[in-house]
């Protein structure tokens, strides 16, 4: 429950009856593209997140055809191995930081509202913030290939001091540092945004046990994102000083200990494994029950296993680095450690195949995906469990066993699962289905490349070959399982042309399909109760919820028997998304601004401190204009008034309050 | 791919052994259609064979596992399959929970794990044992005793490998890894070792991280600068052992690879009786295209690589960041050269000229590099292009030839990647 008792806004609502000197006006939405730039609306956040998120993912992947491409053959010329480096690096920091982490943003940007029942998030304009921030950084990190001289070639995990400037004299590594600072300012925003919609925003009778696991699994997540990105900051930030200013935190010669690095960014980079994979879990979490007609199996056991595997995360990041030489007693106790955040994650599994078990399986597009990820994860999984004994890590690691492995959790339990979410929520977002017979090709083309890509790397690095090496010689018994490989990279990547392909068609051929209505897989939870697409205001009217699947017990009963019996249709039961006047927080086109300061910032670090001054007052600028806007814009037609709901309950009008981001948008 | 581990039983001579083992290896790796001399899964000493023993345990422990998650999603996708929801009534019964069940699955799997932990202190410990026995060595006529102990040296993109066998090496000894003091030998991209002697190693780098791993004898351990990590090494018979960097360390990490000779007792003395030997200045002769190659060695080498004996007696402060460039005394009774990608002889037991010859000719073009045209004040990474003349080059390959002996057939045969 909402539990602001009194607006904390400096501003208030005497705003509305004049506007002192100074005060900017905020803009309004008039049907143009301005409405997207200057959006508050964690919908249209949300789909801009993942539209962005898809367009990194076909860059990520065309840097992995390239990849593929130069390892097809041995001893191949097609990159030099200086491009290589770059390319693997680049990879390995889009796909993660570029595609995983904003696609997953996607989902929680768009359901975690609708899942709790509220209007917004809690920081409407911080939400804006944290996306064009995201996105600024993200054009910033790739501006390297034109500007940097070229990517960072680091890898991703960036090891001093292969990563000084001695070793890596182009800017490559300074844009990695510094993109991967501004696009952790964004998830740091959105983290402390999204959790504090968690917790503050949720309808009345929405408790935190009877919230789905998808918004339990991405409250995990941004305690994850919270605690990890500051680690990972202060190594950038070490890094960046070293690097352009001479200090000396991780150079060998001055005695630093080169472990120092590797530390920071494992102990971030290991919770980040689960910040990728937990939103996933949360994703196949609702997938499942839905078609298999089933509530989840052991929704407590499922949300405390999601708690714990947040929790040990932090507890395994020297597993990263069994070969560093941090001595047998430390390599012992994060062996254990490791080991044993296979118990939770074991019991997730369980729980979904405890939920598939004796359920009618309809297997559409999104449960085809969900079902992929929990057998692909499980491979990944137990791949990882050969990787935490210590003694045989010594072998696999920094081999392609382990290319194999870490590409089964993420991409076989994460973006399969993220796919599982692409289909199960199109309807919802966009209003049509995505075609089901083309989602199915589109299903097993990437499910058949996926495993031809990623299944003979097992192999491959069981059979010696090195992970980040720009060519292999023939005589190792490296060419077939690359070739293979290889060609499995061109399935998986036509795979995704073919899902692109499914979103235009399905687009051009809704008109003529009946729409979906509100609930089109007689889903469970309080998305479901609303019009397809979500409308601006979502809720008509904040639900009350009175049990956990609330909205499932709205369209069914179950008997003492146990038999199931409909009370009502989903057309009948669902909000008719008709009312009008409800107040919505105001565009603004400051989070933007601001966003556009900080690579000027980045920039003037690695070219001209000058720079440093522009890109300084824009983003001091638009804080200042920020903070002089109004609440909400007196002008604007619909806006700023009815506050007020209908209050059938004691609590509607904190949560409705919460929701339009009214008073808690003016600490934003 | 399948774990094999039939030895041949030793037999007296050394060579005969030598010749089974490769034999073996060839069938080894005919079976596995290819070869795969850095396979992880034909351990080749005590400590492989315990990783590989462990792995194998867990796999099997996994693949179980891994067949039932499987097995009953196919399954229920089979049994439990419907088309699509028509009426009401397909309600399955709307069990949400069941708590015996999922405290009983939470600690089954623990139970399991409890099992493969077990399994993994055990070898873990007994892994880091070191079991290192003093060894007797001949070293100019005096006999002494040796604890086996190696300095592995990683730089880019070569290993340097390092013989104490008077001194006591330990953390006072040894303290800059770019200022090690002089050894009894200095050896590059292959190092030797007495078969059946746990062997330990001190590995560290002289600029970036670089991981030592050699598959077959144990499993990896980094190089990092500033700091001499422990690590063993043995093999159970004679042979030629391949290994690559593992830890990704710049431009042509994939070019960094490095080979563990094991010889027999009698062999291995031989290699420190040859390697103890420096060289000396040939015979100065205008016509004779090894003096003519010695001369160019002086005049474009000797700042970087020392040839003992010629151009001092010890190490080299290089123009290069790790300061160091690969000691040539015995260039020629090592099989490899370059960061141990190119053979020194020719398949036919020939010196490999060609190689050699483009090798000097252009290195940046064989192994990508870091030397050549750079900026004032930033120092190579790499062995830069001299612009050698082509009649420099091969007084040069000449003069190499004579740099030590020529290494046995046995191992010349078995350096080579089929």
């Amino acid at each position: 429950m909402a539990i602001i008792e009194e607006p904390l806004a400096l501003t208030s609502g005497e705003q509305h009856a004049e506007r002192p000197l100074g005060v900017l006006t905020r803009p309004q939405a008039n049907g143009s593209w301005k409405d997207w730039v200057s959006t508050v609306d964690h919908k249209k956040i949300g789909i801009m997140y993942g539209v962005a998120a898809m367009f990194f993912f076909l860059l990520g992947g065309l840097e992995a055809l390239l990849i593929r491409t130069q390892l097809a053959f041995p001893e191949s010329g097609f990159l030099s191995a200086d491009v290589y480096n770059q390319i693997f690096t680049m990879h390995g920091v889009t796909m993660i930081f570029l595609f995983v982490m904003p696609f997953a943003a996607a989902f929680a940007n768009y359901l975690i509202p609708l899942q709790i029942g509220a209007r917004d998030v809690a920081f409407p304009r911080l939400n804006a913030l944290s996306f064009w921030v995201w996105l600024s950084g993200a054009i910033f990190l790739n501006t390297s290939w034109i500007v940097g001289g070229g990517g960072a070639d680091c890898g991703w995990f960036c090891y001093s001091p292969n990563s000084g400037i001695t070793f890596s004299p182009t800017n490559g590594v300074d844009f990695y540092a510094i993109g991967l600072l501004i696009t952790g300012i964004a998830s740091l925003v959105s983290a402390v945004n999204l959790a504090v919609t968690c917790l503050n925003m949720r309808a009345p009778g929405m408790s935190l046990f009877r919230m789905p696991v998808l918004t339990w699994m991405l409250l995990v997540t941004q305690f994850l994102l919270a605690f990890a990105l500051p680690v990972i900051t202060v190594a950038l930030l070490l890094l960046l000083f070293d690097r352009q200013f001479d200090s000396q935190f991780f150079d060998p010669e001055a005695g630093a200990d080169p472990l120092l690095w590797q530390h920071l960014f494992w102990i971030f980079g290991h919770p980040e494994v689960y910040i990728i994979i937990l939103p996933s879990f949360g994703i196949i979490s609702e997938v499942i029950p839905a078609f298999s007609r089933k509530p989840i199996f052991g929704y407590s056991f499922m949300v405390f296993s999601g708690i714990a595997i947040g929790f040990m995360g932090w507890g395994v990041w020297a597993h990263h680095m069994f070969v560093s030489g941090i001595g047998p007693i430390s390599v012992f106790a994060f062996s254990m450690a490791t080991m044993f955040i296979a118990v939770p994650t074991g019991v997730k599994i369980l729980n979904w195949l405890a939920t598939m078990w004796g359920g009618k399986l309809h297997f559409s597009t999104a449960m085809l995906f969900a079902v992929g990820t929990v057998t692909m994860f499980t491979i990944g999984g137990l791949s990882g469990v050969t990787h935490s004994l210590a003694p045989a890590d010594t072998q696999q690691t920094d081999t392609y066993y382990i290319v194999a492995h870490f590409h089964y959790v993420i991409f076989g339990g994460g973006v399969l699962g993220l796919f599982a979410g692409v289909y199960f929520w199109w309807p919802k977002v966009f209003g049509h289905l995505l075609n089901e017979r083309r989602g199915k090709i589109h299903f097993w083309t990437m499910l058949i490349g996926f495993n031809l890509t990623f299944g003979p790397m097992h192999v491959l690095g069981l059979q010696g070959m090195s992970r980040r090496i720009n060519t292999y010689s023939s005589g190792f018994g490296f060419e077939f399982w690359n070739l293979v490989a290889t060609i499995g990279s061109y399935i998986l990547g036509a795979s995704v042309l073919y899902f692109l392909w499914n979103v235009y068609k399905s687009k051009k051929e809704a008109p003529n399909l009946p729409a979906p209505g509100p609930d089109p897989w007689d889903a469970r939870s309080l998305e479901w109760s609303i019009p397809s697409p979500t409308p601006e205001h979502n809720f008509d009217e904040i639900p009350v919820v009175e049990s956990q699947d609330d909205w499932w017990f709205r369209k069914y009963n179950i008997e003492d028997d146990g038999s199931v019996v409909r009370i009502s249709s989903a057309e009948d039961a669902a909000q008719k998304g008709d009312a009008v006047g409800v107040h919505l927080p105001s565009p603004s086109f400051w989070p933007l601004v601001l966003a556009i300061g900080l690579p000027l910032i980045g920039y003037g670090v690695i070219f001209n401190l000058w720079l440093c001054v522009v890109g300084g007052l824009l983003t001091g600028g638009a804080i200042y204009a920020w903070v002089l806007e109004p609440v909400d814009d007196p002008d604007a037609d619909g806006h700023g008034h009815d506050d007020h709901h209908d209050g059938d309950d004691p609590d509607g009008e904190l949560a409705t309050v919460g929701a339009a981001g009214d008073d808690t948008e003016g600490e934003g | 791919m399948k774990t094999i581990r039939k030895r041949e039983k030793p037999v007296s001579d050394s060579r005969k052994r030598l010749l089974g083992a490769v034999a073996l290896i060839g069938l080894i790796t005919a079976g596995c259609a290819g070869d795969a001399e850095l396979d992880t899964l034909q351990p080749q000493s005590d400590n492989a064979r315990d990783i590989d023993t462990l792995l194998d345990r867990v796999l099997v422990i996994a693949g179980v596992i891994g067949v039932l998650v499987l097995g009953a999603v196919v399954y229920m996708a089979k049994k439990q399959r419907v088309k699509s929801y028509d009426g009401d009534d397909e309600f399955p019964e709307q069990i949400s929970h069941n708590n015996t069940l999922e405290i009983g699955w939470t600690i089954v799997p623990a139970i399991i794990m409890v099992v493969v932990a077990v399994l993994t202190t055990v070898a873990h410990f007994s892994l880091n044992e070191t079991e290192a026995n003093a060894y007797e060595v001949e070293v100019e006529g005096d006999s002494t005793s040796w604890e086996p102990k190696i300095v592995v040296v990683g730089q880019q993109w070569w290993w340097e490998f390092r013989y104490y066998f008077t001194e006591d090496v330990d953390a006072d000894f040894l303290d800059d890894p770019r200022n090690l003091p002089p050894a009894d030998i200095v050896t590059a991209g292959q190092m030797v070792i007495p078969t059946g002697q746990e062997v330990e190693l001190l590995v560290t780098s002289r600029d970036v991280i670089h991981s030592f791993w050699i598959p077959a004898l144990n499993g990896k351990r980094d190089a990092r600068p500033g700091f001499f990590a422990p690590w063993e090494i043995s093999a159970d018979e004679p042979g030629v052992y391949f290994g690559q960097c593992t830890e990704f360390c710049g431009l042509s990490h994939a070019k960094m690879r490095m080979q563990t000779i094991a010889m027999d007792d009698a062999d291995f003395q031989n290699w420190i009786d040859e390697q103890m030997v420096p060289q000396s200045a040939p015979p100065e002769n205008p016509d004779d295209p090894v003096s003519r190659g010695a001369a160019a060695f002086l005049a474009n080498c000797s700042s970087c690589h020392l040839v003992e004996g010629f151009n001092g007696d010890e190490d080299i402060a290089a123009a290069v960041v790790s300061q160091a460039a690969p000691n040539l005394t015995h260039f020629a009774s090592r099989t490899t050269f370059a960061g141990g990608i190119l053979n020194t002889y020719t398949e036919d037991g020939e010196w490999n000229r060609d190689d050699i010859s483009q090798w000097l000719r252009a290195p940046e073009v064989v192994k990508e590099n870091y030397a050549n045209g750079l900026p004032d004040g930033e120092l190579p990474r790499g062995m830069p292009n001299l612009g050698l003349s082509e009649r420099m080059i091969s007084d040069l390959v000449a003069y190499l030839e004579t740099l030590g002996q020529k290494p046995s057939a046995e191992i010349l045969a078995a350096t080579e990647v089929e």
